[in-house]
């Protein structure tokens, strides 16, 4: 064995020979930066060692200064001796350590209140104070409190638990009848979680997950009354397992469901405990969780076999699992909280649609919408009251921040506008912190400029030698946005092959919505609102996002930037049971269109490979 | 019983592109070559004009191509002088203009200098009065400096240069601007990227009125129906109104079909296949017509026996 000490973060784990610098740091409960899954292919797990030696060290992505310095990718690094090891500060995925305030509150209370909604949350608190029983006029403790609620509530069937009903007389009588009963709704059945003395009806939490590929994002709400009260959210552990799903789905295959459920589980553990801890909320009034997804996250999530959703005809095991105690899973929240994981349409659409469909109401307007997903699958569902299709397209991690260098999630840091003032290039970051890294808004706007301003040419290849500079790499060049001079390697800048894992992303997603609407024989202008969802935080510049192809060119009014939408439709499915019941009937109201059967898909991917597209006359044309 | 009318009127023109400038121009040619301009697809005669026939370039390379012996014989010992090799392409074999390849700048082959490559270019237009089409060595970095060498020897003689691909467009563009030539714009087998290069080159500034497409040639057997169809393709787009693609192609028929077994090998590999002596000849020429059908203006063609049947059909 051999000890590995980790800077700055002063962990040290001991492992065998033979271990590779990546699963050590994992080890030591430390997130690395990694998309390709530890495969060598990524180049991002840089780390530099300080004391010590590997032996068959590799000299990509490096230069010469920092192959002396120590520099090393932990991933093909195994370590024979003990070492001491520093993680840059970029090349650490901060995410579990310090999760950051996204947006919401402000922008989604307004979203939930116009809905009209009425009915009860998931789980709800109810204050009761019962009569006490006399020798006239006695039911049984149960019978009481089971009436009570049923009347209060208007539900028919009511169901409790053994334990509950064992608690009742205490509760009951040391609180003078005066108690907070704590209601589950499973389905049509309601079930009384827990019954406790005074009024709490204030502190009923619940924790909204959206299990995203690449990046996980939780919000704690309250549903008494309805508010977001913080949201954290970290990159998907599971990428050490690849970066897609597929890649997950195989390891699933070969180990075990359970190893990939750990990571996901382990992730929304840790933000729900971040949350609480930062919000004072105890962690047993978190009486549900309620969880959006792909399909393959949700099997993941509830450790059910993926195998036959990657082959053919890709049958998931269910796409509405029942709620269920989110304890079975491993999640850390009230013993006896449920767990909610949102209905799906099939086994490569998942609930993060459904919910989206939800959030963005379009199922139930006369007008034609379209809503595209932008993640690392991209997701297009066009349709309206009547009708509606879904489709999805493997886009890769790089409009999240992912698989581009530089790139971050929406946080404190990143860059997420970048723009042209007086013939200079200029960029904001979130929050006005020091530049860290760019996300995905940011690097719609890059890539929007730098076409703008001729420094690269349709193909994304750059094409103006005096504002770009070389790697290090033989014909290697890059666009450094932000300089930095004493600390090397933080300078944050743009690649080409960044570039070109941009455009594919935004060539999978455009090809999806081309064909989508070829099959209905449907124009873009046929569209009445074009609704953009993705993790993008507070913003996303839509004439950008035209400018290089990853919209359609139609009037700036008919987009509407919806945010995070599977968080949000969850969101509503949680504090509303007939929100939660709309999407079984979403669920059953949408088609699913699978490319892998479009013949096409591959033409229309390739005309898009380029800025904004191959069609250039139809963009010309418009704007 | 009235038969309905089933005409297609097109929406566009393919670009006319004239190559070559006689003295009056510029140069010091004794013809020009003009191609393009059709308002319909070839042969559809019904449908709209095609003013300007296709026509043939003799293939020319400045090594001796690595062809069977047959080939060899029937272009003659001249095949050993790109410069009587030319005139004997113009003279004897009756071709409109001349593709000269300079494929000894390769390292691997005689690796000779853009200035050696310029000097050949300047005895080439002094031997034959016919317009050129120039194509470097085939490394793309090399090319750079031979074609640009050759670009200046050539100068006001509105040669076609080859070619614009999507990673040299920019030099390409400026070397043809400044020297005044016409430009090849070429994609591998992929029509998206044809009109890509287009684009990139109208980006900086290079009229499409001065390109020529090249969609990258496969001999018959060679995935030949890919080209044909993306040809066909490029050629009803640019009538139906995409300008982009309305520009005329080019076929280099001969540097393919030579390379393929079924045109070059004997009945001892091939059994039962004929003589190759003929079968060359023919599978060369059979590739080119073709091409005729699918949209090309500029056939690059060796085997005299192909180029005298070619030229039949053409007239």
């Amino acid at each position: 064995m051999h000890s590995v000490k980790f800077y700055p973060s002063n962990k040290s784990v001991s492992v065998r020979s033979g271990t590779s610098l990546l699963e050590a740091a994992r080890k030591a409960g430390l997130e690395v930066n990694t998309n390709c899954g530890g495969e060598g292919i990524c180049g991002k797990c840089k780390m530099i060692i300080l004391e010590g030696d590997i032996p068959d060290k590799v000299s990509w992505p490096f230069n010469e200064a920092q192959i002396k310095k120590g520099w090393v990718l932990a991933c093909l690094s195994l370590v024979y001796k003990d070492l001491t090891v520093e993680i840059p500060k970029k090349h650490r995925g901060e995410g579990n350590s310090t999760p950051v305030s996204e947006n919401f509150g402000e922008e989604d209370k307004p979203h939930i209140n116009e809905l009209h909604y009425k009915t009860l949350p998931v789980v709800t608190k109810i204050y009761i104070e019962f009569e006490p029983p006399t020798i006239f006029s006695g039911q049984a403790d149960h019978q009481l409190v089971s009436n009570g609620v049923k009347k209060r509530l208007n539900i028919p069937t009511m169901q409790m638990g053994l334990k509950i009903i064992k608690i009742l007389p205490k509760v009951l009588r040391n609180n003078n009848y005066k108690v907070t009963i704590t209601v589950g709704l499973r389905r049509d059945i309601a079930e009384i979680m827990n019954i406790e003395g005074g009024d709490t009806e204030s502190s009923n939490y619940m924790v909204i997950v959206d299990m995203g590929t690449t990046t996980v994002v939780a919000h704690l709400v309250n549903a008494h009354p309805r508010t977001t009260v913080d949201s954290a959210s970290c990159y998907n552990s599971q990428s050490i397992h690849g970066s897609e799903v597929t890649g997950r789905m195989i390891h699933a295959e070969r180990k075990s469901v359970k190893v990939l459920q750990k990571l996901l589980v382990d992730d929304i553990n840790r933000l729900i405990v971040m949350l609480c801890e930062r919000n004072n909320v105890d962690i047993k009034n978190i009486n549900a969780v309620v969880c959006a997804g792909n399909t393959a996250m949700e099997h993941f999530l509830l450790d059910l076999s993926t195998n036959n959703i990657r082959r053919k005809p890709f049958i998931p095991v269910t796409v509405e699992p029942p709620p269920l105690r989110a304890s079975e899973v491993g999640l850390k929240v009230n013993k006896r909280g449920l767990l909610y994981s949102l209905p799906g349409i099939s086994g490569w659409v998942g609930s993060d649609l459904t919910a989206g469909i939800l959030a963005v109401q379009m199922y139930k307007k006369k007008e034609l919408g379209l809503l595209i997903d932008i993640g690392t699958n991209g997701e297009v569902i066009l349709g309206n009251r009547d009708w509606l299709v879904a489709t999805s397209a493997s886009a890769g991690p790089a409009l999240e921040g992912a698989s581009v260098e530089c790139g971050m999630r929406a946080e404190p840091g990143a860059v997420d506008k970048v723009f042209v003032e007086s013939g200079i290039i200029k960029y904001s970051t979130i929050n006005k912190q020091p530049p860290i890294g760019i996300c995905g808004s940011g690097i719609i706007d890059l890539l929007s400029v730098l076409l703008n301003e001729k420094i690269i040419d349709r193909s994304g290849r750059f094409i103006d030698e005096n504002r770009t500079s070389e790697t290090g790499e033989a014909n290697k060049r890059r666009f450094v946005l932000v300089e930095e001079t004493n600390q090397e390697d933080n300078s944050i800048y743009l690649t080409e092959k960044d570039i070109e894992n941009i455009i594919t992303a935004k060539a999978a997603i455009f090809a999806a919505i081309t064909i989508i609407m070829q099959r209905l024989s449907l124009k873009f202008s046929d569209l009445d609102t074009f609704y953009i969802a993705g993790a993008f935080g507070y913003y996303l510049n839509i004439e950008n996002a035209i400018n290089i192809g990853l919209l359609p060119p139609l009037p700036l009014d008919k987009f509407k930037f919806s945010g995070n939408t599977s968080i949000k439709g969850a969101k509503l499915a949680a504090f509303y049971q007939e929100a939660f019941n709309e999407l079984t009937r979403i669920r059953s109201a949408t088609t699913y269109y699978d490319l892998l059967g479009a013949d096409d898909y591959v033409e229309e991917f390739k005309k898009a490979m380029f800025l904004p597209h191959t069609d250039i006359d139809y963009w010309r044309a418009i704007s | 019983m009235k038969i309905p009318e089933i005409r297609t009127t097109s929406k566009s023109r393919i670009s006319t592109v004239t190559i070559g400038a006689l003295k009056a121009d510029g140069g010091t040619r004794g013809s020009t070559i003009t191609i393009g301009g059709q308002s319909a697809m070839p042969h559809l005669s019904f449908d709209g004009e095609s003013p300007h026939p296709p026509v043939i370039a003799g293939y020319i390379s400045d090594i001796v191509p690595d062809w069977p012996d047959f080939l060899k014989e029937a272009i003659g010992s001249e095949i050993n002088s790109p410069l009587e090799w030319a005139q004997k392409a113009v003279e004897e074999f009756g071709v409109n203009l001349i593709s000269i390849k300079l494929r000894g700048g390769l390292a691997e082959t005689k690796d000779k200098s853009p200035e050696e490559c310029a000097g050949l270019i300047e005895d080439l237009l002094k031997t034959v009065d016919v317009p050129l089409i120039i194509w470097g060595s085939g490394n793309e970095e090399k090319d750079r400096l031979i074609l640009q060498e050759c670009s200046q020897a050539a100068r006001g003689e509105n040669c076609l240069m080859g070619s614009a691909t999507e990673s040299n467009y920019l030099t390409m563009a400026a070397i043809c601007k400044a020297d005044k030539h016409k430009l090849i714009s070429e994609a591998p087998v992929d029509i998206n990227i044809g009109k890509q290069v287009n684009i990139l080159l109208d980006d900086n500034g290079f009229s499409l009125d001065d390109i020529v497409m090249f969609q990258t040639t496969a001999a018959l057997g060679y995935g030949f129906d890919y080209v044909y169809t993306i040809m066909e393709r490029a050629r009803s787009a640019g009538l139906q109104g995409d300008k982009l693609m309305a520009r005329p192609q080019l076929c280099d028929v001969g540097e393919e079909v030579w390379r393929t077994k079924e045109a070059t090998v004997g009945e001892d590999i091939l059994e039962g296949w004929g003589e190759a002596r003929k079968r060359g000849p023919m599978w060369e020429a059979v590739c080119a017509e073709g091409y005729l059908q699918a949209g090309a203006d500029i056939l690059i063609m060796a085997h005299p026996e192909a180029i005298r049947t070619i030229r039949e059909i053409i007239q």
